[in-house]
Formats: structure tokens, C-alpha cells, sequence
């Protein structure tokens, strides 16, 4: 790597060449189509996220699941949306949080949107579970980075599975997925799931959660996400999936309370002032 | 270039008779019938196909007729057992698919409709002939277990019990009395229900012996299996005859009032009978078996 | 028929001297032979329902489902090649499906209908393939308001407040234009479509049926279309089932009367 300030980052053009500027130019259109126009160089895709969604956060407790997203979408560090809803109700069985580029989540949307659609076709008892929402965007995830060309998402996945038992699972733009009983994309996963890891560590722990604490645990977390991250809100959506009465419901438009910015004015720099 | 009379309506698939009939179609359901039966029928917890395999010649193999498609499903096939392979091959893909891209079992409805509507295709447009096979799916999914019909014409149908092939007719009509039973039949009542069926298909001159007959099962917690050969000597000993029945009810009238009193009579001896039988299958070899049991069955043979 | 024997009705696509295209007149004789369906537009929304005539007591019943779902807020459901009429949904939802892709909005039926026209009407026109031998009604609600419409064979269509095609088909269109449609409750529609669906199965009674109803309602079913629920159906059954006993008791001449006239219609 160049350590030279001004080219920081770069690969090293001792080894590698110097650096092609034509980089910045790359275009996303296939090669094919550009070959007589002498623009030879490889396809570029997505490079960043444009509008961005912020933290998804989750927990499992005694009967279910707690899962929270703001309502912001940022335009790098402006303000821009202020009216998202990043949870997305899948058929029946399914709740999809997601974090990450907007324009893709849209697109999430509409394929799982059609995924509800083919389910009902039929018109029979439903067979669209999380677990198959889950194991369905992962592959979508693969595929797209597996052609350089990734959905920049981070979601969660929750609901019930074929055998009407909790799912909560977490999948991302690299098609990286696992599960756990608390989870949390973007900033959420450094400061949320200290938080939530402090209840709730394992499926053990699950047990001696409730609902209503569960609920506060994961408003503590949009607290401390809105204090902390410069990207996030006050203003938010909350699911609630309980297994007992098998249902899904939203609260929609919260709003944080008991902020407090008092320590806010002691702030400078990367933290509180060291005594 | 037309070779046929040209007043003929049967001579491809794109042309309806005048009473809306396609002939090409008709006839290709007919080749179900060249091949030999199968029967399928369905309890609450496992469905089951049973079938009549044959052998071109004596030294040559049987000819398989069930297919596995997953752990979950498999089908049955009369008619042409090349078509059913390039079916039953689409049907492992769409199998693969749903592992794939869901993590779940190929719902069975999606399964079958997939192969119907393959088949519509080739009833619609020239260039290409009707399947020439019928196929009994077979399979458990999230809302039980199911039994389909395939036909070339694209038409597909759940039932409680079915059968396909030759002389499939006597089959049918064991299966109409019988399919109340269905339901609550445990497996190997359902297995016993199944090649009684298909014996009933069987001619005069033919039995159902270990290297004709294929078992097949899957149920709730059971993958689909099948067995042949000596794995299906114990279900081929649950019947009480290995002949059809037809052949054996020549001179009705006489053998069942008999049958009727020996039986009721000699109750207390029968009993012992019943166990030196038993006893004997154990150490003797298949064929022997089978004629013991048939022995046995004579006498019980009332209903 | 005079077409018999002139070889002008052996391939698809074909004229007659007369201008006639015999392959299409007869797909229509495979929908005349089979099970009736009807479509009736009511206040808020469309009702499908259709006699599936049961040729096996070995079928399950309740399964093999015959009313299908093109989208969200469009039925189907056809008399005639059942195969052929799963075709025509397929390629419905194709449309439907792209409309969506396109759009990111659900396709109206209008669209709808004026593109199966299409596909329908590709089907007569070539001798590489034969038409579809199904009349299909295709129904549901849009943001427009609701719709009905039924395709024929020749790719032709009609919207309609209330319409019947297969066996009972005269018979349930004299009983539909009794109704006042569209201004009827979309539960009304429902028990009137089975009476009518009993009632045309007066013309294939040798044979057993079971009935199937769907619905796709504003107020009802929030614009999605679905099987009706158990409660109202059974409610229909029964309804539909009293009313054909009164009927048998009053007029068993009439019944015969009218079947004359319809053999004439024809």
C-alpha cells in the first residue's frame, strides 16, 4: 500500500503500476456494448450505497421477536428522507428489516413482493416461511456479489419457520448470513449488540426475556444508536412477532423519549474528556 | 406428402375433430395402457406405489417403475419408460431448484403442475408428439401426504388411491371398494391394500413373485424407498394369494361354501396349523412360503 | 356440418371458401361438452364459480383446485381443455408479472385481458400450433373498479356484468340476466352463483360435480382474490340446494320446454 498522504490507500506502484485514473471513469455498461467506442476498460458496478438506511435492530424473548428500524434515509450526511419504513411484512410468516442503499431495498420489495404473489397463486394454505424468505435473499445476495454487482444491504430476517418456531437471521450484501438471538446491521452491531448481548447472549437467555422488557431493551438501543450515530433518528418503526397468538404487529412513527443532552456539551473530539 | 387419408383428424396434435376432441392426445393416453400397472394409494401418514415390473426376455433385466425423485417423492410410470425419465429428470431439477434457492422441500401440487404444463406444451404445437407415459406421484410435503396422476394430455388429478397400465381396470375397482380404509391403514396395511390391487391386474397364467413386484413408500418421517427384489418377499407374504383373484373364484359356488364351514369348524386346529406354517416360512425359501400361504388363504377365503 | 369431408377444417389456420375457420369453431366444441363455469360482477367486486364435474370417487375432494389467481386481484376460471385453460393463466401471470416489472404497479384488467386476446388470437393463426379449446372468464378488481370479461377461442372478447360458458351455459345465462347486476352484494353473488351452478348442472345431472367458488371484493376481500371462505360457502351450498328443491316441485315441464329451446339456439 502507498503510504505517501496524498496517495493514501492506493496500491503501492512499485508493484502494482501506477495508478489508472481511468478508474473513476469506469462505466457500468458491459464491455460488449462499449467496444467500439474504445473504452476497453472493466465493467463497474455499485461502488457505494446512494441513499442509506441505517441500523436494524433485534431480539429474541420468551415468545418471539422485538425488531426495530428509523425512519431516515440519508444522502450521505444529509438528511433527506425523513419518512422511510424499513421493516417489510412478507406474506404471512415474515418480517424483512433492512439497512443499507434504499433503491436497493426497493428492490427487495418488489421481488418479495413477488414471492407473496406466486405463494398465493394457488390460493391454498401458504407455504412462504421465514426461513424461506431468509435462505431465498441470501441466494438473491450471492448471485449479485458473485457478479461484482451487490445489493448493498445489510437485512434482518424474523418470523416463523416451517415448524411455526421463532427465525431470526441476519444475511448481507456478501451473502454472509447467520443467526443469533440478537442482531443488529450497521452502527447497531458495534453499539447495539453489546446491549442487547447483555440480556440476551444466548438462546439460554432468550427464556428470561419478556416482551415488554424486550421492547425496552431494543428502545434502548434506538436511544443509544441516535445519540451515538450521526446517521440515524429519533423517529421509528417497531415490530413485535409473538409466537403464542401467531401474530405480527407494527408500531409505526415512535418517537425516542427521555433523551437527554445534557453530556452533550462536555463532548469534544472522539468522547467525554478524559479526567 | 400426406400419406394418411386425408379425411383424417388423428393425424397431429394441432387439430380438433369437429366434436372438439384431439385423437393425437387420445391415442397417447392408450400407450399408458401398453405398459405394464401401477398402483398408488394414500393413508393419512404415508402414500404407497406398487408396481408390475417386466422382462423383455428371460436372461434380460425388469424394466424399473419407480422412479425416486427426493427424499420426499417419487413416481410410478406405465407407457414409455424413456418419457417418464426425461419427466422425472425435469422433476429432480425442479426438486434441486426448491433446495436451492428456498431450503425447502418441492411443494407437491408445484411438482405436478410443473410436468402438466410441460406436457400441455407438446398438445398445443407441432413439431414434437404428446408424452407417451402416465405417471402415480407420490409424495409428502408441509400439508401431508399426496397422490397425483399424470397424464399426457396435461391433466393432472389427486387421489385416494390410483392405478395406471394395463389391465389397471381390475386394479380401479379393488381401489373404489376399498379406499374408505385408506385413511387410517397403517403402512403395511396400505402395502397389503397395494399388491392386493395390483394382483388383481395380474392374467391368468401370471403371479406376483420378488423380481416382478416393486414396493415403494414414503411417509411423514419415512424418505421414499423402494424395495425390490428380496426386500419385497415380507410384503409379498402379507397376501394370502399371489394369483389373481379372477382365476382363483373359477367354480365359486362350491369353494366358498366349503371354505365357509371348514374354516368355522376347525378353528382350534387351524391355530396350530397356522403355527407350524409360520414356523416353516422361516426356514424355507420364497417359493416355498408363497404356497404355504396360499394354502392358508384358501380356506380364509370368504370375503 | 358441412365442413366434414371438404378438408378445409383439417388445419389450423385455414379458410373455408365461405370465410369460415373451422379448427376455432371447433375448440369451441370442446368448452360445450364440459362443466359449466359462470362470472358475475357485483357491487364492489367479481364472483367465479364453476361445477367440476367429478369423474372418480377414488378424487379427492376439495383438491384439484380450478379457479386460479393470475395476480393478486384477477381470477380465472374456464370450461372446456383443463390443461389448456392452466396455458392461458400461465401466460396471464407472465403478463401480469411483467406489467409489474415494468410498472411497479399491478396490471389493470383491461391491460390484462387486451394482451390474452393477443396470445389467444396468435393461437388461430398459425398451422404450426391449434387454438386454445377453452372459453376462459377472467375477473377482478382494479383501480378502476371491478371487471369481467370472458375470452373465447378465436381470441375474441367481451366484457360482461354476468356470463356462462360450458355445458349449462344457456340455462345460466337465463338465469343471470334475472339478476339485477351489478348491484348486488358480492355475498349475494356468491349464493346466486352456486343456485345457477346447481341449476346448470341440471344438464349433466348423470354425473356427479362439487362446486367451486371464488371472490374478489373491495369490501370484502381488500381487492384479493380468493377462494370463498367455508362459512359463506357452505351457506351458498345450502341456499343453492333449497332452491333447487323448490324448484323441482314447481316447474319439472318448464325445465324440458327450455331445453328444446336451446338445442335450437345453438
Amino acid at each position: 500500500m502507498n503510504h505517501d498522504p496524498l496517495h493514501w490507500g492506493r496500491p503501492s506502484e512499485r508493484e502494482y503500476g501506477s495508478y489508472d485514473y481511468e478508474i473513476a471513469n469506469a462505466s457500468n455498461v458491459a464491455p460488449e456494448a462499449t467496444k467500439n467506442s474504445q473504452n476497453e476498460f472493466p465493467t463497474m458496478h455499485t461502488q457505494q450505497p446512494m441513499i442509506t438506511g441505517a441500523s436494524v435492530v433485534a431480539v429474541k424473548f420468551n415468545d418471539g421477536v422485538v425488531m426495530a428500524t428509523d425512519k431516515l434515509g440519508s444522502y450521505g450526511s444529509l438528511l433527506r428522507l425523513d419518512n422511510l419504513e424499513r421493516m417489510v411484512q412478507v406474506g404471512d410468516s415474515t418480517v424483512v428489516g433492512v439497512s443499507g442503499d434504499i433503491s436497493d431495498f426497493q428492490h427487495l420489495e418488489r421481488l418479495l413482493d413477488g414471492l407473496v404473489v406466486e405463494d398465493n397463486y394457488d390460493m391454498e394454505q401458504s407455504n412462504l416461511k421465514a426461513s424461506h424468505v431468509h435462505e431465498y435473499l441470501r441466494r438473491v445476495f450471492y448471485n449479485r456479489r458473485s457478479k461484482m454487482n451487490p445489493l448493498w444491504n445489510a437485512c434482518v430476517v424474523a418470523g416463523f419457520d416451517e415448524d411455526g418456531e421463532i427465525l431470526l437471521k441476519y444475511v448481507n450484501l456478501l451473502g454472509v448470513s447467520y443467526s443469533s438471538p440478537s442482531i443488529a446491521t450497521g452502527f447497531g452491531a458495534y453499539m447495539g449488540v453489546p446491549l442487547l448481548r447483555q440480556r440476551v447472549d444466548s438462546e439460554e437467555d432468550v427464556k428470561n426475556l419478556n416482551k415488554e422488557d424486550a421492547i425496552k431493551l431494543i428502545k434502548d438501543c434506538m436511544k443509544v444508536l441516535f445519540y451515538r450515530d450521526a446517521r440515524s433518528w429519533d423517529k421509528y418503526d417497531l415490530c413485535v412477532i409473538t409466537k403464542s397468538d401467531k401474530k405480527i404487529e407494527f408500531q409505526k412513527g415512535l418517537q425516542l423519549e427521555g433523551l437527554k443532552w445534557k453530556f452533550a456539551k462536555d463532548i469534544s473530539g472522539y468522547g467525554l474528556p478524559q479526567k | 406428402m400426406i400419406v394418411f387419408d386425408i379425411n383424417n383428424y388423428d393425424n397431429d396434435v394441432t387439430t380438433f375433430s369437429p366434436t372438439g376432441r384431439i385423437f393425437q392426445v387420445e391415442y397417447a393416453l392408450e400407450a399408458i395402457k401398453q405398459g405394464s400397472a401401477a398402483v398408488g394409494l394414500v393413508s393419512k401418514t404415508h402414500v404407497v406405489l406398487v408396481a408390475l415390473k417386466r422382462n423383455a426376455e428371460e436372461l434380460g433385466s425388469y424394466q424399473k417403475k419407480v422412479i425416486k425423485i427426493d427424499e420426499h417423492m417419487g413416481v410410478a410410470l406405465a407407457g414409455l419408460a424413456p418419457d417418464a425419465r426425461v419427466l422425472s429428470n425435469f422433476l429432480r431439477q425442479q426438486a434441486m431448484t426448491s433446495k436451492m434457492v428456498f431450503n425447502r422441500p418441492l411443494n407437491m401440487a408445484k411438482a405436478v403442475y410443473s410436468i402438466a404444463d410441460k406436457a400441455q406444451e407438446n398438445t398445443q404445437s407441432a413439431g414434437g408428439r404428446p408424452y407417451g407415459v402416465g405417471l402415480l406421484v407420490a409424495g409428502v410435503d408441509e400439508t401431508g401426504p399426496h397422490l397425483y396422476e399424470f397424464q399426457p394430455s396435461g391433466s393432472v388429478l389427486e387421489y385416494f388411491g390410483a392405478a395406471i397400465g394395463a389391465r389397471s381396470q381390475a386394479a380401479r375397482t379393488f381401489l373404489e371398494d376399498k379406499f374408505k380404509e385408506f385413511p387410517d391403514a397403517s403402512r403395511d396395511k396400505l402395502i397389503e391394500y397395494g399388491l392386493t390391487a395390483l394382483r388383481d391386474t395380474l392374467a391368468q397364467d401370471k403371479e406376483l413373485n420378488l423380481h416382478n413386484t416393486t414396493v415403494a413408500v414414503v411417509g411423514k418421517d419415512e424418505p421414499f424407498t423402494v424395495y425390490d427384489d428380496e426386500d419385497v418377499e415380507k410384503y409379498l407374504g402379507m397376501l394370502d394369494s399371489l394369483t389373481n383373484k379372477r382365476h382363483r373364484d373359477e367354480g365359486e359356488g362350491e369353494g366358498e361354501g366349503e371354505g365357509e364351514s371348514e374354516g368355522e369348524g376347525g378353528e382350534g386346529a387351524e391355530a396350530t396349523g397356522a403355527a407350524e406354517t409360520t414356523d416353516a416360512a422361516e426356514t424355507t425359501d420364497a417359493a416355498e412360503t408363497t404356497e404355504t400361504t396360499q394354502v392358508t388363504t384358501d380356506t380364509m377365503d370368504t370375503d | 356440418m358441412t365442413s366434414i369431408g371438404t378438408g378445409y377444417d383439417l388445419a389450423n389456420s385455414i379458410f373455408s371458401p365461405d370465410g369460415r375457420n373451422f379448427q376455432v369453431e371447433y375448440a369451441s366444441k370442446a368448452v360445450e361438452n364440459s362443466g359449466t363455469s359462470v362470472g358475475i360482477c357485483c357491487k364492489d367486486g367479481v364472483v367465479l364459480a364453476t361445477e367440476k364435474v367429478v369423474n372418480s370417487k377414488l378424487l379427492v375432494p376439495g383438491k384439484n383446485k380450478r379457479i386460479q389467481s393470475i395476480d393478486r386481484h384477477i381470477g380465472v376460471v374456464y370450461s372446456g381443455l383443463i390443461p389448456d385453460g392452466r396455458h392461458f393463466v400461465n401466460r396471464g401471470r407472465e403478463e401480469a408479472r411483467s406489467f409489474r416489472s415494468l410498472y411497479k404497479e399491478p396490471i389493470g384488467l383491461k391491460g390484462l385481458i387486451d394482451r390474452l386476446g393477443y396470445y389467444v388470437q396468435a393461437y388461430t393463426c398459425y398451422n404450426s400450433v391449434r387454438p386454445f379449446g377453452i372459453n376462459a372468464i377472467v375477473g377482478g378488481v382494479d383501480s378502476e373498479g371491478s371487471h369481467l370479461y370472458m375470452v373465447e377461442p378465436s381470441g375474441t372478447y367481451w366484457g360482461y356484468y354476468g356470463t356462462a360458458t360450458g355445458k349449462g351455459r344457456q340455462t345460466a345465462r337465463a338465469e343471470l340476466e334475472k339478476l339485477d347486476l351489478p348491484n348486488i352484494s358480492a355475498k349475494d353473488a356468491v349464493k346466486e352463483a352456486a343456485r345457477i351452478i346447481y341449476m346448470a348442472h341440471e344438464d349433466n345431472k348423470d354425473k356427479d360435480f362439487e362446486l367451486e367458488v371464488s371472490w374478489v371484493s373491495q369490501s370484502e376481500t381488500k381487492g384479493v382474490h380468493q377462494l370463498v371462505p367455508k362459512e359463506l360457502f357452505d351457506e351458498a351450498v345450502k341456499y343453492a340446494e333449497e332452491e333447487q328443491d323448490s324448484d323441482d316441485d314447481d316447474d319439472d315441464d318448464e325445465g324440458s320446454e327450455n331445453s328444446d329451446q336451446d338445442e335450437e339456439m345453438e
